[in-house]
């Protein structure tokens, strides 16, 4: 069977990275595992194909061979229209989602997100998109988005070819997210694995993600759940929606709201469980994105992204038992100094 | 560590009105020149968790028995690899103790033999614990057996009769001196088990800290504490006497604010109903209403009643459980809830671990949990039973010579150091057995008097934490666990010495979550009534004597205690955010100060009417 050029979130089962990219694939395992993902489609890697096509590629091919050949290899893809048989699915699915519905259109790279890299902010993800013409628009540009100057870069350095990089594009109907922000199912600073680390912010997640503002921070303890620690900061701004409704902007937060906490304790204990909840389905630390909607825990509590974790995933876990008996392990304890590592 | 140091012993003044107070204390309890150079060296810090008020000469027999018998079993007997035992001195009145350090050459050689020795005591820990508790009873059944009476005019006849040849005078001085050494033997059982199963306990924590560095010392502890203790009897006992006066009929009279336990007890008596239930009430008392009322370490002074010789003590908390009953509440503590919950963080822990732990962690949480019964439960055995019965017979003595004119008051027995009171009982033995006049209370009087100025003279002064030079690291893994003493903790003391204090207090986070609440502060468990329900509990450290009381306080803070101490067990099986060992709440807090309690961080926040 032929893979699709467009697949739905909820309808995937069972496709990879290399078909939906990495943001695609663990939506779709989201998605399938029965938690709460805002729906939508994915523009596969098949379709990247046959919209770049052979004599496209060869061009981009031609370009790349050059230095700085990133803004002339984006123009060309951004300019490049979509054929009409990919337009029209596109326009079909987009309609299914509903009447001109607000949806974010996310960069799926096939090489990003897995346990081995981590392609984090490497691609263009625009949110507030409405009507068709402008997720055609977006769609394009989010494939150009696997040349610009820091992704070929990022690609050089760690791999693969850059020529060979395929993209999927995920379009997701839009969290009015209340607050937003990432998790991790460790310690990142010690990788502690009974941890789940939480950074929130008002409004969209996006400036989280990109660091340009400081989020509040939470660790909990999956097996008790307690707040392990809380850091609330100041938060001046938020990004959000922008007035004419499609686009976002950078927002002031009112003086009495920008100390306050941006998740509450029941909105803690249902990311809890969610991220828990991904952890074991994937069978490996989680990093992950979350948004927070309108009205109240649990049913607010949406995940939008959840990868390997990178970092302490790939470090061989030191053994916690010390000494190979019991007795070696009571004694390595009570002589710290001539303990074994 | 900075260079800041905390004063020498040397230079401690005596207070005002207090100087000839050595004389209270054996002269080897005390600093003295021909230790200086050693002494001086050493960091000393004041043992409040045991040891909290000015010590009555008597009483130093409390100290000399740790003194002695934790040294034995660290040092000589299980061979502790890296520590001795703990020192001790006396000054001014108060105890100061510092951990001695096995030298580091022994050592390797020392953990040799510790895992012969150890291992026994593991193999064979349950039969080894039974032995343990009949060896106790056995003592306490000798020490019961003691009576000490004012001394007859003429011995009874079956002295004649059965042949026994010895008069009841050199019996006297007998059981004294077997009452005194069955003390001693007693805390010898103590040490016996408690060290050896710390060591097992520290691996099993330290196991569960190298796998998830974050983990809280309260959930470890939740992971192996034992439910079905004798820990718990007494408060369960109290709960039971509640529902019974309920099946009986008689809470009305049992809730009659107006009667005091004596009146109520006559009162229930007229009625059968009423004397089942006061049966009941005495059959329970002994033993499990032998709890010493201390408001710091049970059974570590004289001077605190048990709550069966004041059982308006324990009948507050019987009323209290008595009124919730019938207001419907579920009184029984979940005891089913709290072990499905253990079971339940032991297994979600260990599935987070990597595999190759899993059998480590199996059998560390197996032995853990095997020494955590005695852990918990040698209190009611030892520092209960033993010392409330040990103090009963000295009482019990004391009165027997001020009723031979030994003493003016029996309470001056216990302003006679152990070794003069079995001088003053010889005295006295001595003038009745000739028919003569010992010197007694004529030769003891301005002894006592002077001691009784002394002591009130130092019980003004405040002690300092510590003394001496700073250890750059508090890591020996004893002082952590029983004392709540870190290297940041003392730390803390450094910073405390040089300003007045501020809105927060730091201690160890025992039991976890955060709460806030107006505080009261209690120092003594009488006080008890005065609680209103949501209030934060603020108290030098609390016993078994203190439990019912968790079911109304929002949270606690203790002065004293680790996170193996009553509170921290009790506050974690409540589920209730406690801060214990945090040094001077008692003194820094008012009532109704509102505060906040971060069992998590252990930190202490005065929030307002600071």
């Amino acid at each position: 069977m032929t893979a699709p050029p467009i697949v739905r979130i909820d309808d995937a089962a069972g496709a990879g990275a290399d078909l939906l990219g990495g943001k695609g694939a663990s939506l779709a395992r989201l998605s399938e595992a029965g938690l709460r993902v805002p729906p939508g489609f994915v523009v596969t890697t098949v379709a990247y194909r046959s919209a770049i096509g052979a004599e496209l590629g060869d061009r981009v091919d031609a370009i790349l061979a050059q230095d700085a050949a990133g803004a002339q290899v984006r123009e060309l893809i951004a300019n490049h229209p979509v054929d009409e048989a990919l337009a029209a699915a596109v326009r079909s699915a987009y309609a299914e989602l509903g009447d001109d519905v607000a949806v974010a259109v996310r960069s799926s790279s096939a090489a990003e997100d897995s346990a081995d890299h981590s392609f984090a902010g490497e691609h263009d993800t625009y949110l507030w998109v409405r009507g068709a013409d402008d997720v055609l628009a977006k769609l394009r540009e989010c494939w150009a988005s696997l040349f610009t100057t820091r992704a070929i870069d990022y690609r050089r350095r760690v791999g693969p070819a850059a020529g060979g990089a395929e993209m999927a594009v995920v379009v997701q109907e839009m969290v009015p997210a209340r607050s937003a922000g990432v998790f991790m199912t460790l310690n990142p600073e010690n990788g502690d694995r009974s941890k789940v680390a939480v950074e929130s912010v008002w409004g969209l997640g996006e400036p989280l993600v990109s660091g340009t503002v400081t989020p509040d921070g939470f660790h909990l303890d999956k097996v008790t759940g307690e707040v392990v620690r809380r850091t609330v900061v100041a938060k001046p701004t938020e990004l959000v929606r922008a007035p004419a409704g499609t686009g976002t902007t950078t927002a002031d937060v009112e003086p009495d709201r920008q100390e306050t906490p941006s998740l509450d304790e029941a909105e803690l204990v249902e990311l809890l469980r969610l991220a828990r909840l991904v952890e074991r389905h994937f069978g490996c630390p989680q990093d992950g994105e979350f948004a927070i909607g309108p009205g109240a825990a649990p049913d607010n509590v949406f995940l939008v992204q959840s990868r390997p974790e990178t970092v302490w995933s790939r470090r061989a876990r030191p053994a916690a038992s010390q000494g190979v008996t019991l007795m070696d392990s009571i004694l390595s304890n009570l002589v710290p100094d001539t303990g074994r590592e | 560590m900075a260079e800041k140091a905390f004063p020498s012993p040397f230079d401690i003044e005596t207070p005002p009105g207090a100087e000839g107070w050595e004389s209270m204390y054996n002269w080897y309890h005390l600093f003295g020149e021909e230790r200086r150079e050693m002494d001086d060296q050493r960091f000393w810090f004041a043992d409040r968790l045991h040891h909290p008020d000015v010590i009555p000469p008597y009483d130093e027999i409390q100290c000399e028995c740790w003194w002695a018998a934790l040294g034995a079993f660290n040092t000589r007997i299980f061979s502790m690899p890296p520590a001795f035992g703990v020192d001790q001195r006396i000054l001014n009145g108060r105890l100061y103790v510092t951990p001695v350090a096995a030298p580091a050459e022994d050592i390797a050689a020392r953990a040799e033999e510790f895992a012969g020795r150890a291992g026994h005591y593991y193999e064979n820990w349950d039969s080894i614990y039974e032995e343990w508790k009949s060896k106790v009873t056995a003592k306490l059944d000798e020490i019961r057996a003691i009576m000490f009476a004012p001394l007859p005019d003429l011995e009874p006849i079956e002295l004649v009769t059965d042949h026994r040849g010895y008069s009841s005078g050199f019996a006297m001085v007998r059981d004294f001196e077997h009452l005194v050494l069955t003390m001693y033997e007693t805390y010898q059982y103590h040490f016996e088990l408690l060290n050896v199963g710390y060591a097992a306990y520290l691996n099993f924590f330290a196991l569960c800290k190298n796998a998830f560095p974050g983990i809280t010392d309260q959930s470890i502890a939740r992971m192996v504490g034992g439910l079905r203790v004798d820990l718990y009897r007494p408060d369960d006992e109290l709960r039971r006497l509640a529902k019974e006066a309920e099946r009986l009929g008689i809470a009305e009279t049992v809730l009659d604010e107006g009667l005091s336990a004596a009146d109520l007890f006559a009162r229930l008596s007229d009625d059968p109903d009423g004397k089942t239930w006061v049966d009941d009430w005495n059959a329970t008392a002994d033993p499990w209403f032998v709890i010493n009322t201390d408001p710091g370490h049970p059974g570590g002074y004289h001077t605190y009643d048990t709550w069966a010789d004041v059982p308006d003590v324990p009948m507050v908390s019987v009323r209290e459980y008595l009124r919730r009953f019938r207001a419907g509440e579920d009184i029984d503590r979940d005891t089913a809830g709290v072990l499905r919950e253990r079971d339940r963080i032991t297994g979600e822990y260990r599935e987070l671990m990597s595999p190759d732990d899993h059998a480590a962690f199996d059998q560390a949480v197996a032995l853990a949990r095997l020494v955590f019964t005695y852990i918990e439960e040698h209190v009611i055995y030892i520092e209960h039973w033993m010392w409330a019965t040990f103090w009963a017979k000295s009482k019990e003595l004391s009165r027997a010579l001020a009723a031979m004119g030994e003493l003016d008051d029996p309470e001056d027995m216990f302003f006679l150091r152990r070794g003069e009171v079995g001088q003053a009982l010889y005295d006295c033995v001595v003038g009745w057995s000739v028919g003569s006049r010992s010197r007694g209370a004529d030769y003891w009087r301005p002894i006592v008097a002077e001691r009784k100025r002394i002591f009130e003279a130092l019980k003004a002064w405040e002690p300092p934490p510590a003394l001496g030079p700073p250890p750059t690291e508090v890591n020996e893994p004893f002082t952590v666990m029983l004392w709540g003493i870190t290297t940041s903790s003392v730390l803390g003391w450094l910073d405390d010495s040089s300003s007045d204090g501020g809105a927060t207090l730091k201690g160890l986070g025992a039991s976890p979550g955060v709460a806030e609440g107006p505080a009261r502060v209690l120092r003594d468990v009488g006080e008890l009534s005065a609680v209103e329900p949501g209030e934060v509990l603020v108290c030098p450290a609390t016993s078994p004597a203190w439990a019912p009381i968790f079911t109304r306080v929002a949270a606690t803070v203790s002065d004293v205690g680790g996170f193996m101490s009553h509170t921290a067990i009790v506050c974690r099986e409540y589920g209730m955010p406690a801060v214990v060992g945090t040094g001077n709440a008692v003194a820094t807090i008012t009532t109704g100060q509102r505060i906040r309690v971060d069992g998590n961080s252990g930190v202490v926040t005065i929030l307002e009417g600071a």
